[in-house]
């Protein structure tokens, strides 16, 4: 299996998007505040539903959100 | 810290110490005394009330404590946490019980299977309780 990992602009967006706090992100794509701090963190990898509706509420493309790079 | 995880680590506190000093107690004793035996029946309702207590208590003052939390329903997150949890608790049980059920009852006999078998609950549901604080801990 190809190795890799998982990372994500979504404090930049946040940011971009009038410093929108975690508890509304986390309200708007249906999970907590501490769960929105484990994916931005890169803790905890969303499912792919949960990515589309993240991309969804900054509208941009998933790609734009989150972003995979193999390990070489 | 998130709310589940508080009555995570609750419910393993209640759990730990309500059967440490019941299964410290039941090391101690040089020999079992026969069947029904109603000591040590009382010990085991001492300890499953003492338990219950705890948990009332703490879930009443977390409750109050944490009111906008305590109604969220589970995400994603917790879900796949407590799942994790959950297979992790059933592995301590089945190779427990494997051993109360099938080896145990020719080794011993009484009260010494029957604590063996309430041991092994206590270790199942502290790897549970304590596999959830220890996801909630790490990933976050």
């Amino acid at each position: 299996m190809i190795q890799g990992s998982l990372t994500n602009r979504i404090r930049e967006l946040r940011f971009h998007a009038g410093e929108m706090s975690q508890a509304e992100l986390g309200q708007r794509i249906g999970v907590t505040r501490q769960t929105v701090a484990a994916i931005e963190a890169g803790k905890y990898a969303p499912s792919l539903e949960a990515a589309f509706r993240i991309a969804h509420v900054f509208n941009v493309p998933l790609n734009e959100v989150f972003s995979w790079q193999p390990k070489t | 810290m998130p709310y589940r995880e508080k009555t995570a680590w609750l419910s393993l506190f209640a759990m730990l110490a309500a059967f440490v000093p019941y299964f410290a107690l039941a090391a101690s004793r040089s020999h079992w005394e026969q069947m029904p035996d109603l000591p040590q029946l009382g010990r085991f309702a001492a300890a499953t009330i003492l338990q219950v207590i705890i948990l009332v208590v703490g879930n009443i003052y977390l409750r109050l404590a944490s009111r906008e939390d305590a109604v969220v329903p589970p995400d994603e997150r917790d879900r796949e946490i407590e799942r994790r949890a959950v297979t992790w608790a059933y592995y301590v049980l089945m190779a427990g019980m494997i051993l109360v059920g099938f080896i145990m009852p020719f080794t011993t006999h009484g009260w010494g299977v029957v604590n063996s078998a309430i041991l092994v609950v206590v270790a199942a549901e502290a790897v549970h309780y304590g596999g959830i604080a220890f996801s909630y801990r790490t990933q976050s």
